[in-house]
């Protein structure tokens, strides 16, 4: 089961302004800028990339983007310590991630994984799906509703 | 003598201030200066910036040069004039601030921050934090003596290749000791990210005066800075290659790319536009 159920007409829907927005931000031809591509094994983000894309996102499409909610979400009704233990991820908090971040393939998921590394699994995806959280929060535009990914 | 909060510190005083909210306050450049760069009077805004964000956490972090865009270059300063910054912050939290800043002199706008983000940083990693308390507290009182800052340290920046009128590459050695690294900052000294801005702005100038003039006017000015990102610190002693590209030109504007590079990693950048001499 995906996190809230983002669909796949609704990821198209941002896909192509998130693309130019991380484009912009890491000085890239847009074209690099894929679906599935890895922020910081295939485009080369860094910490402060990171933070460039989610403020250009925020402008872009006029939402708030909380930081640190991705891994509050990731983690679901597993508590901080059930999730992880001295910055390594259990073996039920891996499981979360997978299905949270359905996007990643499985086996990009290392073991042990580290938390500091859980942003290495981040895609241009994982930021679409980002994106269309916070509009459903705040009651923004998305695409219409059709079948779950 | 003690260079901390003296040699590279641009806030004599905080007018008003209300933490992670607004900040207010002045800071009279030195007259006896030979100059005050106009990449100092965007460091005077962010370190206004950085004292609104330090209160609002109890200075336990700190924001340090992060993303600037674009930071509207409206008017040069000159030694013996007071500066009137102000900041409004737009977040401030554990990971970053973000703010926007304007500045002026005599009621006239010198500079203009529409969007700079600072990632958080522990504040122990810079400096005391009860020193920067008891600092805020004179600064929103009575205001530190002005007259501390002795000037730009010499910053040598050498040519080493380019192709006229399209791209100039210099190399530049960042000074092993200065008196500002004692501030900026006491326990870990760092090459400012102002002062790399404004090696960036005399390359990006000097590759200008190759760039042959707009149709009615006579030269190109500096008229824009943006999309500044700094990725690193920048430590005394290293070793650093600038280029500046041009990568558009109209009769309207010219744009320069400018990227600084560490051991051939790209460390930073910063688009310049330029706009006709005497056009807005």
């Amino acid at each position: 089961m995906t996190n809230t159920n983002t669909t796949q007409d609704e990821i198209m829907a941002v896909f192509p302004k998130v693309a130019e927005t991380m484009a912009d931000a890491l000085g890239c031809e847009v074209e690099r800028v894929k679906l599935d591509a890895s922020l910081i094994d295939d485009l080369g983000a860094e910490s402060i990339d990171f933070l460039d894309i989610v403020f250009r996102l925020e402008r872009a499409f006029k939402v708030k983007i909380p930081r640190g909610k991705i891994l509050e979400e990731a983690r679901g009704d597993l508590s901080e310590s059930e999730f992880d233990k001295g910055g390594v991820v259990s073996e039920a908090g891996v499981e979360r991630l997978k299905s949270f971040l359905s996007e990643v393939p499985p086996e990009r998921f290392k073991n042990p994984l580290n938390v500091a590394d859980i942003p290495r699994l981040f895609t241009t995806e994982t930021f679409c799906k980002m994106v269309i959280r916070q509009q459903a929060r705040s009651g923004g535009t998305g695409a219409a509703a059709s079948k779950p990914v | 003598m003690d260079h901390h909060f003296r040699a590279f510190s641009f806030v004599d005083r905080i007018v008003s201030v209300q933490p992670g909210v607004k900040i207010c306050g002045s800071y009279n450049i030195p007259p006896n200066i030979e100059a005050f760069p106009v990449a100092l009077v965007a460091e005077a805004v962010g370190q206004l910036a950085a004292w609104a964000t330090m209160a609002a956490v109890d200075f336990e972090r700190r924001p340090v040069a992060g993303l600037a865009r674009p930071i509207e270059l409206q008017d040069e300063v000159h030694p013996g004039q007071k500066l009137d910054p102000s900041v409004e912050l737009e977040t401030a939290h554990a990971e970053a601030a973000a703010y926007r800043g304007t500045a002026t002199v005599n009621g006239k706008p010198v500079i203009q921050l529409q969007h700079c983000v600072g990632p958080m940083m522990p504040v122990k990693d810079f400096d005391d934090p009860n020193a920067l308390r008891l600092r805020f507290e004179l600064l929103c009182g009575r205001g530190a003596e002005p007259g501390a800052f002795q000037g730009v340290p010499p910053l040598s920046i050498e040519p080493t290749n380019g192709q006229p009128g399209k791209r100039l590459s210099a190399g530049f050695q960042v000074p092993s000791s200065a008196p500002l690294f004692a501030d900026h900052f006491p326990r870990r000294p760092v090459f400012p990210g102002s002062l790399l801005m404004h090696l960036n702005l005399e390359l990006a100038a000097a590759l200008a005066l190759q760039i042959p003039a707009p149709a009615q006017a006579t030269r190109w000015r500096l008229a824009t800075i943006s999309d500044v990102k700094l990725r690193t610190f920048i430590s005394p002693g290293e070793r650093l290659e600038c280029e500046a590209r041009l990568s558009e030109s109209s009769n309207d504007c010219a744009l320069v790319a400018v990227e600084t590079r560490k051991a051939n990693k790209l460390i930073g950048g910063a688009r310049v536009r330029l706009a006709p001499e005497n056009h807005p």
